[in-house]
């Protein structure tokens, strides 16, 4: 198990996201209220294999509302892949998450972040970054 | 005159384009729109129209009036207008709503036409469900019914159509004795 040191911020907007504002704790390895919150599991085990294969880099775990549609989504991975510092992008329909790794070289901004997923016309609810 | 009900996804990610291509008994035609943002796309639309025989250009615009983001699903409300080659008193008026979630899907609008040959509004309901809910990347299906009225035909049509989209790719077919084969293709880039 990779140990992460976490750096959590998160832009409240009045809407819930458990697997999003939680430390990274209990992204992965605590999920003692697994059964209020079913989508903290799933999104941890993608979570995992997202990282599976990636270090010394930095991942946005982006909370998203209004995600329904994988042609809507479409947007999302083109704008996050337009920026060299990013290594990889995943887009989780069913839980409204996206997951964005940056070199580290990159200063992660919330706000390009938001942008980016505004300008494909859904919300963000919640930022979290996770250095790896 | 089938397009409207058809044309899903009216506008694009900011700095994205579409090209669509819409086929029925009674015209065909080739669209292309660039959407500035997320609120707005400018395009034109070649169509060759089978009812009167002619051929003209539509300059489109749709605007998303109101969107409302929730955590499983997205409702939409659009406007969209079109002038003629042919004269600016020629083009179309219209306004429809969607909302869906992975699951489900429903939509309703109405179009008013001033057509080269006649006047006419149209007015359709769909209502749609995705038998799987498949991940990002994957084929996604759904399977919808629509219901429609063309104040040309004086009466209501209802009938099935099969949507399916993978990756940038997008196409829906619908049937009818009545209208025959409805296809709609799309690619976004």
């Amino acid at each position: 198990m990779r140990s992460f040191h976490v750096t959590l911020v998160l832009l409240a907007l009045g809407f819930s996201q458990a697997a999003l504002a939680t430390p990274d704790s209990e992204l992965g390895r605590h999920h003692e209220d697994a059964a209020a919150l079913p989508s903290a599991a799933a999104a941890s085990k993608r979570y995992q294999a997202f990282v599976a294969d990636l270090s010394e880099i930095n991942v946005a775990i982006v909370g998203v509302k209004g995600m329904v549609c994988d042609f809507c989504a479409r947007g999302i991975e083109k704008a996050f892949k337009k920026d060299k510092f990013v290594r990889k992008v995943d887009v989780d329909l069913a839980n409204g998450q996206v997951l964005v790794a940056y070199s580290l070289d990159k200063m992660i901004d919330q706000r390009e972040i938001s942008q980016k997923i505004l300008a494909n016309g859904q919300n963000v609810t919640a930022v979290a970054i996770v250095k790896i | 005159m089938f397009a409207l009900e058809l044309a899903a996804r009216p506008i694009s990610y900011s700095g994205g384009s579409t090209v669509m291509a819409f086929s029925n008994n009674m015209q065909d035609s080739v669209y292309y729109h660039y959407s500035p943002n997320h609120r707005l796309s400018l395009g034109v639309e070649a169509v060759n129209n089978k009812y009167t025989d002619q051929n003209y250009t539509y300059w489109r615009a749709t605007y998303l009036l109101n969107r409302k983001n929730s955590q499983h699903s997205q409702r939409n409300v659009y406007l969209e207008a079109g002038i003629s080659s042919q004269g600016s008193n020629q083009g179309f008026a219209s306004v429809h709503y969607d909302w869906e979630t992975r699951r489900w899907f429903s939509g309703f609008g109405v179009k008013r036409v001033s057509d080269h040959a006649t006047d006419y509004s149209e007015t359709f309901f769909k209502v749609g469900i995705a038998p799987y809910l498949g991940e990002y990347g994957d084929l996604h299906t759904w399977l919808l019914l629509k219901r429609k009225r063309d104040t040309r035909l004086e009466h209501w049509l209802t009938y099935p159509v099969l949507r399916f989209f993978k990756g940038n790719f997008f196409m829906e077919i619908g049937y009818k004795s009545e209208i025959e084969w409805d296809t709609h293709l799309m690619f976004r880039f």
